[in-house]
């Protein structure tokens, strides 16, 4: 169904929504936005042009969450998250495809993680689409695009004193009850607004036979290059939506096992403990990350792991991106045979 | 703190307390409130054991060493100086009252004179109230499974 | 703003003579905010060398990433010459193995002011004299370099490189060593609540992601302390307690060393300030053992000496 929500009516529904749910939206935090949980004193951030800081896999996988209380004795609990229903608003549709990508990871046939799983089953996702897409994603790129609808419960397009909500579940129908359906015209309109702003990207990279150049180039020396100047921290690989590596630890101070986000950029990732590291330098570790989301993500599940939300593009401290790295990839040899 | 004790943790260098009846006092005849540590010297205290202390809930911190020139390693407790001391300038920089955090440089003459120092810690720690401010892992439940 | 043909032709003689295997600088970034550190190996690749005031990256850093024995060359501003200084001190790198182009440096921009003012889609900067044009998708804006500079460079004392090899453009005077200090008092007359609120507030938002760390050219350690499981000193997960232990530590671990450049704050993805701890280390160092790190490359840091002459230095 086509909706109209008038957006100063939004802070009530907000409290509405409070009522039975735990309500998460992008509110300020410093200079940024950040998913936070509706309180008193909210200050909702809807109108930037680009998503949060944070992507909000944080709602899913908590950068860092106990596993497992147990005692010096030998007893040991595993901890209940406790989950509440809750509903997240305004979450971008480039990170709502990303937390659908890692249903992927979490929830398999054989194995199934219960805390992501419980998280999942107990959430709503509102979208809100980009009007005016940012300038440093590229998720029409990756087959994907502003008004994406993928893991969504209902997409809202921004009207300017309104929006229109299209609901796209059950769940999604629940949350707008009550309000007027769109216009005809109002729909054509929104039409507009979604195609133009998807046209309106650029496309970032060809993806045709990315995946088998980079297969191919496994020893180019082009990593050599391209890993020189990364400083091998976690900052994209913290921010971004797909990314979902973790490190389970004991912290045997407060007798807990504990599981906080980990990343493949840092050297003791694939420390192993004989002391051999099969990805010992910046070489193997870039090589590694540009691969799984290119490569590795599409033998596994056919779709590339990259949702085009240029956190990574933004916040690397020394700029690299990973757009013009395909870009470079993509010049690389390719032996014609195994075209596609 | 709990049961209005105040949680001490106390690194000492194994060498300063000269004395058989003080270094007895304070391997068996501690109070249950303060934590012992021993180190070979206090050249060895890292840092990092104060915060760790800190953060497993200490409302105050006493490292007892030798005085200069006194030093069985001759100049490591020159090199805790300047670090330790720094260390406690820097915390109390960001809010933790520096009082919780004492030096008690003892000569190999001294007798009894831990006792007074831990005593008249405790006192000023009691005075200072529990902590406030730096973060406190979460603490452990004695027995069973944490609830 | 320095002459960058003169940086250029400096660099290619440098490998075209053989001098060094390698000169480390900038170049164009892929977007206009972000120059890239670049390793230049041939006097063909120089073209490419850019320096701009957004060249917000501490370059020293990488030269505990290189093989000990290369010869490097590098472009270097003020706080990266002591850097160098201070990594030589430390024997990571042989001074005779480095050759420094040293460049007076007019502070460096800090992006973030920039998009904060004009959104993200930034299409071209250009620097002339003291301003700084910024052209995006909506338009032009002109802003004047100082209000956009980051806050470490607002204070330094030290912009003119102090033991380069060859220094490109006029030195420049050194800053009023006041600002720092007085910088750090206004922080310590604050009462005790608010400097932990302050604390508090910044570590918070910390990921862990150790941006800060490995843009930060003294933190080159094998195994970082956050890094052992035993002894578990820290917790590695964004808790309370490790986020306050990870800034609090890794500061310290810089007392001596730190040459206030301000690289770890600008690497920082969740824009935490850190460098007012730094800042007190520094300030304590110089005030009590009259100690700047890296203003030559053979005086140990004073975490490093042991001295008896400090008997009378601490009471109980």
């Amino acid at each position: 169904m086509n909706l109209i929500l008038e957006k100063q009516t939004l802070p009530a529904l907000l409290r509405f929504w409070q009522e039975d749910h735990d309500v998460y939206l992008p509110q300020k935090l410093g200079q940024f936005s950040h998913f936070m949980p509706l309180q008193e004193q909210t200050d909702p951030l809807l109108g930037e042009p680009h998503n949060t800081r944070i992507p909000p896999k944080s709602l899913f996988l908590p950068m860092t969450e106990t596993l497992v209380k147990y005692t010096k004795y030998g007893t040991y609990k595993e901890v209940d998250p406790e989950v509440e229903s809750r509903i997240i608003f305004a979450i971008r549709p480039c990170d709502a495809q990303a937390v659908k990508l890692l249903d992927t990871v979490f929830e398999q046939e054989r194995y199934t993680d219960p805390l992501w799983v419980e998280r999942r089953n107990n959430t709503i996702t509102i979208g809100l689409g980009c009007h005016e897409p940012c300038h440093n994603g590229f998720c029409t790129t990756v087959g994907y695009g502003p008004f994406n609808k993928t893991g969504l419960d209902a997409l809202l397009t921004d009207l300017g004193d309104s929006y229109m909500v299209e609901t796209l579940t059950e769940a999604g129908e629940k949350c707008f009850q009550h309000l007027t359906p769109a216009s005809a015209q109002t729909e054509a309109l929104v039409a507009e607004i979604q195609l133009n702003a998807y046209n309106s990207m650029e496309i970032a990279f060809p993806t045709v036979n990315l995946k088998e150049k980079l297969e191919q180039n496994f020893n180019s020396d082009y990593w050599k290059e391209i890993s020189e100047s990364c400083l091998s921290c976690g900052v994209c690989t913290f921010l971004c939506p797909t990314c979902f590596c973790f490190d389970i630890v004991d912290e045997t101070q407060r007798y807990e096992r504990v599981r906080n986000w980990d990343t493949c950029m840092f050297r003791v990732y694939s420390l192993e403990a004989s002391g051999h590291n099969p990805r010992p330098t910046r070489v193997e570790r870039t090589r590694q990350r540009i691969s799984h989301k290119f490569v590795y993500w599409i033998d596994q599940v056919n779709q590339i792991g990259c949702t085009g939300c240029g956190r990574c593009v933004r916040y690397c401290p020394v700029g690299l991106d990973i757009r013009a790295m395909l870009r470079q990839v993509q010049q690389l040899p390719l032996e014609v045979s195994h075209a596609v | 703190m709990s049961e209005n004790k105040p949680s001490i943790a106390l690194f000492q260098c194994r060498w300063c307390l000269y004395a058989p009846s003080d270094q007895e006092w304070v391997d068996h005849h501690l109070p249950s409130n303060i934590h012992l540590t021993k180190s070979p010297c206090t050249g060895r205290i890292n840092p990092l054991y104060l915060l760790n202390a800190i953060q497993g809930g200490a409302d105050g911190i006493v490292i007892s060493g030798c005085l200069p020139e006194q030093c069985h390693f001759k100049t490591g407790n020159m090199a805790a100086r300047r670090q330790l001391d720094e260390f406690n300038d820097f915390l109390d920089y960001i809010g933790y009252d520096r009082n919780r955090v004492r030096f008690v440089w003892l000569d190999l003459q001294d007798r009894g004179i831990i006792q007074k120092e831990l005593a008249a810690f405790e006192e000023q720690i009691v005075a200072l109230g529990p902590v406030d401010d730096l973060a406190v892992r979460v603490k452990p439940v004695a027995g069973g499974a944490n609830a | 703003m320095p002459d960058i043909e003169k940086i250029k032709a400096e660099a290619k003689r440098l490998l075209q003579e053989g001098v060094v295997d390698v000169v480390v600088a900038f170049k164009a970034g892929d977007t206009p905010l972000h120059p890239q550190p670049a390793f230049f190996r041939s006097p063909e690749e120089i073209d490419n060398l850019v320096y701009g005031s957004l060249c917000q990256n501490n370059l020293a850093t990488f030269l505990t990433r290189m093989p000990k024995q290369s010869k490097l060359g590098m472009v270097v501003r003020g706080c990266e010459n002591r850097s160098v200084n201070a990594l030589v001190v430390e024997g990571q790198k042989l001074r005779e193995n480095l050759y420094l182009i040293g460049v007076p440096c007019e502070g460096i921009v800090d992006w973030r002011k920039i998009v904060n003012q004009v959104g993200e889609a930034v299409l071209n900067v250009r620097e002339e004299a003291d301003l700084v044009m910024v052209e995006t998708r909506q338009g032009q804006a002109t802003f004047n370099k100082k209000e956009l500079l980051h806050e470490s460079c607002l204070r330094c004392i030290h912009p003119t490189p102090i033991s380069a090899d060859i220094l490109i453009g006029e030195a420049l005077p050194e800053g009023d060593p006041n600002l720092a200090r007085t910088a750090v008092e206004e922080f310590e007359s604050l009462p005790r609540e608010e400097r932990f609120a302050w604390f508090q507030q910044e570590a918070e938002r910390c990921i862990r992601c150790y941006a800060c760390r490995e843009a930060c050219p003294m933190c080159y350690c094998e195994e970082c302390f956050v890094d052992h499981t035993n002894p578990r000193w820290t917790e590695s997960g964004a808790t309370p307690a490790g986020m306050q232990a990870w800034h609090i530590v890794r500061a310290f671990h810089q007392a001596g060393r730190c040459t206030s450049c301000g690289a770890c704050e600008r690497a920082c993805p969740m824009d935490i300030k850190m460098t007012y701890l730094t800042e007190k280390l520094n300030h304590d160092i110089r005030s009590k053992y009259n100690f700047e790190a890296g203003m030559d490359a053979q005086t140990q840091p004073p975490f490093a000496t042991v001295t008896l002459d400090d008997k009378n230095r601490f009471t109980v």
